[in-house]
């Protein structure tokens, strides 16, 4: 067995992460860029479409004015310049001006950042349960009409939309019995309707998958194996069907980022909290594309993020992909 | 002497209620301790359904119907889950088929097999991690102490299927049920397998029920053979007076086809004045330094292994040289490189005179007509969404030869002359059976009317009997037209049907080449000495 | 019929076939006019004469629902034609090509694909306007990039099945081997990733049509339907509830249809 003092070994995480840190960079890189292509791409102007949101029919369109406002928003020169001077700006944390607000755009994330990322977490570690609970069930239950009428469960989580779910609960749990708050961002209490609309759609995710991963490691070679040798059934379930299949589930992580990201815009204005998602609506609404564009660099950074950080996970618990970074070679005969 | 295991009209059923499919009707044998019985029969036999029902592991669909099978004084069928998970791995050990699929990838070999020493002979951790070690050794594997703590995909095909059968006796219980077990290894490795299993069997005086597809295989090994034929026992006995003397004409068809019984090879059966005679003594192709190797361009590419290391040979007008090796051999690209399918990286191919080495574009296409290809896979190399008439039509279509009515008639006699009904041109690759898809890619392969079919393991996923058909069907259209070809297998049974000149290869080397009976009587490279005594049957 | 036996899949067809009579013609389900108000009073519960309820202008919520039908369903269906003409041809041509060309387009699909839907349509509405026009468009990217990924992959699975292969050494040429053989084994997943889309498609559309992204008021679009009794949520719920349930009821038929379609009956 390789131990981790080995320098090899070292040598050989190293050589497995140094991609995967590249190809983090290349997916910020690369989203700024189609972000940046898409704003510019598409007709028009958007100083323009800005100030008219702000000040309606008064807007003024003398050309030195708008000049100076572009040059104040980071939105004069040439095309190139602007992208070059943009992406290099985001090393140093400077995501630009907000045209709405005039403030800075990292500021206005840094504070919601946090409310967000309560909820985000809140429901995924509640999908998270909430799927291992119904797989766990459909697994071991018996009659097969029983399995069938679990299984189709958890996949109404992805159809019901969120904002459905949301009046629906704040109609019953706010107005109705007045269990909970309808709004707001202060505490516990007020995460749990807002988390468990949210938590709907990334249970479901989480449960096609384990539920798929669960019947293909039940279904396969190992566990007849596991079966012919006489094990106990709680053995067989525990430590030759959940332990592989949950292996791959662990890497739909990043998949569930792009859900919440999504998700928070619509769970945010429905329940009126802070948070990036709201912040987004608002912006988009007032056509405040450097607010826009900074969400969605700090959205791929997370993603990334949470991309490499699984991926060098998986390289921790599969033995499979273990031996393939150390380069052990298998001996024949 | 009461026997270990008595089976009594064991009845199971596929699916249920009006789309119940009898896989067993009515199975009756008896297994005495001690002794090796081998149940026999081909692909849907129902052999592989008894060996799980046995231990009631068969899938969801499956339904046991009746039946009794004693064993101990216990009737499996009837008794409590619990009592049969005591009984599985602690009594009854089973050698599952698939080794690349049949070992927890997460878990570490010796756990494996500590696992079941723990749950049947209640041994600590340690005794059992112990205890595993020499099992490792018992059953061959190398240096057990270090692959105790690997984990199955750092070991080869055989050190896996060996580790299922360490597992399979660790409890040294008093019956082995083994599944095919050695079908999906190569032949040398397997005899080396089988070898293992008869003298743990033997040491500890296991009954084995050993499942199996290859006739000559149970010859070899067992002391009993039963043949199963569609769910019914049709033949059972001592295994020399079953194949001596078999009485059931399905008995006698396997015992006719299984390659490695049979010594002759295959004769044409159309009159001697149809047989065509080749119109020139200079050989058709002549292969000359060709190598090929895989991987990266560059300082890699120099240091790798080549798939194929300067192959030499020339073949005969209307003559069947065939490339016989292991997996690994290097014996498909080669022929894939004669075929012009994937270039070669230096050599050269010579075809009736030509140097086609080089060839491309319109040109090659055009060399298409005189060169065709017959692959392994019978559903695989048919597109699923087209017809049989389509499918064979395919090759005039793309040549422009004929009319729409001509390349009909062209269809339908192709189709007679590999012997299959006419009306099956309006159906699809699904609905045939794997002997009839390879008939249509013979017929397909035929449709252009070329000189030369390179033929790439073509009947190693049919049937025992089914594969003398096809061997005898090309036999008959070799003769009747003239072809040329360059046959491919593993299978040095089927080589010996069919081949004029024979050459023998590993890890891209040819070792040695010869006229077939030369092979076989006089073999002078050791491992093609190997090769010979490892086909099964060849013990009796 | 064996259809009649499964009661799910025929609710699904019927709910369907009322949403699609609904999209051509929606003065023959339509009771009012969605525009006008029907002076029987405002904030009204459903009952026989309003099956909805009425919203807060007096107007009868059932018709507008039934207008809104075309506003919200022709956006979603645009989204999905356009991802799978676009993201076949990309994915087609990286899969048959390979190289270079497969290797950097597949990289910027991959951000297609890891920028959230919802996100990369917020972009471009944000800088086009607001409208249905945008929001196809900008749901339309997001399953470009998908489409494009699977039909590669379809086609780099077919593209090695020695169908393919035997195809050449019989003489077909690279077009024909192209057109007839890889693409028709190829489409498949597509196809049916088609249907499952367009459900996903329907739920994008809405919800950022709730978020006043669509057509402005007073189109009775589903999501702004939902959005505008919003403020009522307390007194009304039938306001925004109901066009809410018509939504799901539509994705999960859509869902249930399609999975009918791709052969799991």
């Amino acid at each position: 067995m390789a131990s981790v003092a080995n320098p090899s070994t070292f040598m050989s995480i190293v050589r497995f992460l140094l991609p995967k840190i590249g190809q983090c960079l290349f997916v910020v890189w690369a989203t700024y860029t189609v972000a940046f292509l898409l704003i510019h791409a598409l007709p028009g102007d958007p100083v323009l479409a800005a100030l008219s949101v702000k000040g309606g029919d008064a807007t003024s369109t003398d050309p030195a004015a708008l000049d100076a406002l572009r040059a104040r928003y980071g939105l004069d020169g040439p095309l190139l310049q602007q992208y070059v001077v943009h992406f290099l700006d985001l090393f140093r944390g400077d995501l630009g001006v907000s045209i709405a607000t005039g403030q800075p755009v990292v500021d206005m994330i840094a504070r919601t950042f946090p409310h967000t990322a309560a909820l985000a977490l809140f429901s995924l570690v509640l999908g998270f349960v909430g799927a291992l609970l119904f797989t766990v069930w459909a697994y071991i239950a018996r009659p097969a009409w029983m399995r069938n009428v679990v299984t189709q469960i958890p996949p109404l989580g992805i159809a019901i939309p969120a904002f459905l779910s949301g009046l629906v609960l704040i109609s019953v749990f706010s107005f109705g019995l007045g269990w909970f708050p309808a709004s707001g961002t202060n505490g516990f209490v007020s995460l749990v309707l807002p988390g468990i609309t949210l938590a709907l759609p990334t249970g479901a995710i989480f449960f096609q998958v384990f539920s798929a991963a669960v019947f293909d490691a039940g279904a396969s070679p190992f566990v007849f194996t596991a079966n012919a040798k006489g094990l106990a059934q709680r053995t067989v379930v525990v430590r030759h069907v959940l332990r592989n299949a949950l292996l791959p589930s662990i890497t739909i992580i990043g998949l569930q980022i792009g859900y919440l990201a999504g998700g928070t815009a619509v769970v945010e204005t429905v329940f009126s909290r802070d948070g990036i998602g709201r912040l987004t609506v608002d912006a988009v609404l007032a056509r405040d594309i450097n607010v826009v564009m900074g969400v969605v660099v700090v959205v791929s950074v997370v993603y990334a993020v949470t991309t490499l950080i699984v991926d060098a996970l998986y390289g921790v618990i599969d033995p499979r992909t273990r031996t393939r970074i150390t380069r052990t070679k298998a001996v024949s005969a | 002497m009461t026997a270990l295991l008595r089976v009594s009209d064991l009845r199971v059923d596929y699916g249920s209620g009006r789309r119940a499919n009898p896989a067993i009707r009515g199975v009756d044998f008896e297994v005495a301790p001690g002794e090796i019985v081998a149940v026999v029969g081909e692909s849907g036999s129902g052999k592989s359904t008894i060996s799980h029902a046995l231990v009631r592991l068969l899938p969801d669909i499956a339904r046991i119907r009746g039946g009794k099978v004693e064993f101990d004084g216990v009737d499996l069928l009837r008794a409590p889950v619990s009592a049969m998970r005591r009984i599985r791995g602690g009594r009854i050990g089973f050698v599952p088929q698939d080794p690349s699929h049949s070992l927890n990838p997460l878990m570490r070999i010796g756990e494996q097999i500590a696992e079941t020493l723990r749950r049947h002979r209640g041994l600590s951790r340690a005794d059992a991690a112990a205890r595993a070690v020499e099992i490792l050794a018992e059953v061959g594997v190398p240096e057990p102490e270090r692959r105790a703590t690997q984990y199955p995909h750092e070991l080869s095909g055989g050190l896996r299927q060996r580790v299922l059968i360490g597992i399979a006796w660790a409890c040294e219980p008093a019956l082995v049920i083994a599944d095919e077990p050695t079908s999906a290894l190569d032949a040398t490795v397997q005899r080396h397998v089988l070898d293992r299993m008869q003298s743990l069997a033997a040491e500890h005086n296991t009954a084995v029920l050993l499942v199996t597809h290859d006739l000559a295989v149970a010859a070899d090994r067992a002391n009993r053979i039963i043949v199963v034929e569609k769910g019914v026992i049709v033949e059972a006995g001592i295994a020399a007076d079953v194949l001596s003397a078999p009485t059931h004409a399905y008995t006698r068809r396997l015992v006719a086809a299984a390659p490695g019984l049979n010594a002759t090879r295959l004769k044409p059966t159309i009159a001697v004045v149809d047989q065509h005679i080749p119109d020139s003594t200079e050989p058709l192709v002549t292969v000359s330094g060709l190598t090929k190797t895989y991987g990266a361009t560059g300082r890699a590419k120099a240091a790798a292994a080549p798939a194929v290391a300067g192959a030499d040979f020339s073949i005969a007008r209307g003559s069947t040289f065939s490339l016989v090796g292991e997996s690994g051999s290097g014996k498909s690209t080669t022929a894939r490189m004669v075929a012009r399918i994937i270039p070669s990286d230096s050599g050269t191919i010579t075809f009736d005179g030509q140097d086609i080495t080089r060839v491309g574009g319109e040109a090659l296409r055009q060399l298409r007509r005189r060169i065709q290809v017959v692959y392994q896979n019978p559903f695989g190399s048919l597109d699923p969404r087209m017809t049989v008439e389509k499918i064979i039509a395919e090759p005039l279509r793309a040549f422009g030869i004929g009319t729409r009515r001509e390349q009909a008639a062209t269809v339908r006699e192709l189709l007679g002359q590999v012997r299959l009904a006419a009306d099956l041109r309006t159906r699809r690759p699904a609905e045939l059976s794997g002997g009839q898809r390879q008939r249509v890619a013979i017929a397909r392969a035929l449709a252009l009317r070329p000189e030369f079919v390179v033929l790439d393991e073509p009947v190693s996923a049919l049937d025992v009997s089914v594969q003398e058909q096809v061997l005898q069907l090309l036999v008959d259209l070799q003769a009747e037209f003239g072809l040329t070809y360059l046959f491919i297998s593993h299978d040095l049974g089927v080589i010996r049907q069919i081949s004029d000149r024979i050459a023998v290869m590993k890890d891209g080397h040819i070792l040695e080449q010869a006229d077939a009976r030369h092979i076989f009587d006089d073999a002078e490279h050791p491992y093609t000495k190997e090769l010979i005594a490892a086909i099964p049957g060849a013990r009796r | 019929m064996s259809i009649l036996r499964k009661p799910g899949l025929l609710l699904s067809f019927l709910m369907l076939a009322v949403t699609l009579l609904a999209m051509i013609a929606p003065q023959l389900l339509a009771p009012y006019d969605p525009y006008a108000s029907v002076g029987a009073g405002r904030l009204l519960p459903p009952s026989p004469e309003h099956l909805f309820g009425t919203d807060h202008l007096a107007r009868d919520v059932f018709s507008r629902v039934v207008y809104g039908a075309g506003l919200s369903l022709t956006a979603a269906g645009l989204a999905v034609i356009g991802g799978v003409i676009v993201g076949s041809v990309i994915g087609l041509v990286c899969g048959y090509l390979g190289g270079a060309i497969d290797f950097v387009a597949m990289r910027f699909v991959d951000v297609l694909i890891a920028i959230p839907g919802i996100l990369l349509a917020l972009i471009v509405v944000a800088t086009l306007g607001f409208g249905p026009l945008s929001i196809a468009i900008g749901v339309g990217l997001g399953t470009a990039g998908s489409f494009a990924r699977v039909m590669r992959s379809a086609v780099l699975r077919v593209r090695s099945e020695e169908y393919v292969e035997a195809a050449r050494t019989i003489g077909v040429r690279g077009s024909g081997v192209l057109f007839r053989h890889v693409l028709p084994n190829a489409a498949r997943p597509v196809v049916s990733m088609a249907a499952l889309e367009l459900a996903v498609a329907i739920l994008s559309v809405s919800a950022l049509s709730f978020l006043g992204f669509g057509a402005q008021p007073p189109a009775p679009e589903w999501g702004a339907l939902v959005s505008a009794g919003r403020d009522f949520v307390a007194i009304a719920p039938w306001l925004s509830i109901l066009p809410g349930v018509v939504i799901l009821a539509v994705v999960l038929s859509v869902n249930r249809v399609s999975r009918f379609i791709g052969g799991d009956r």
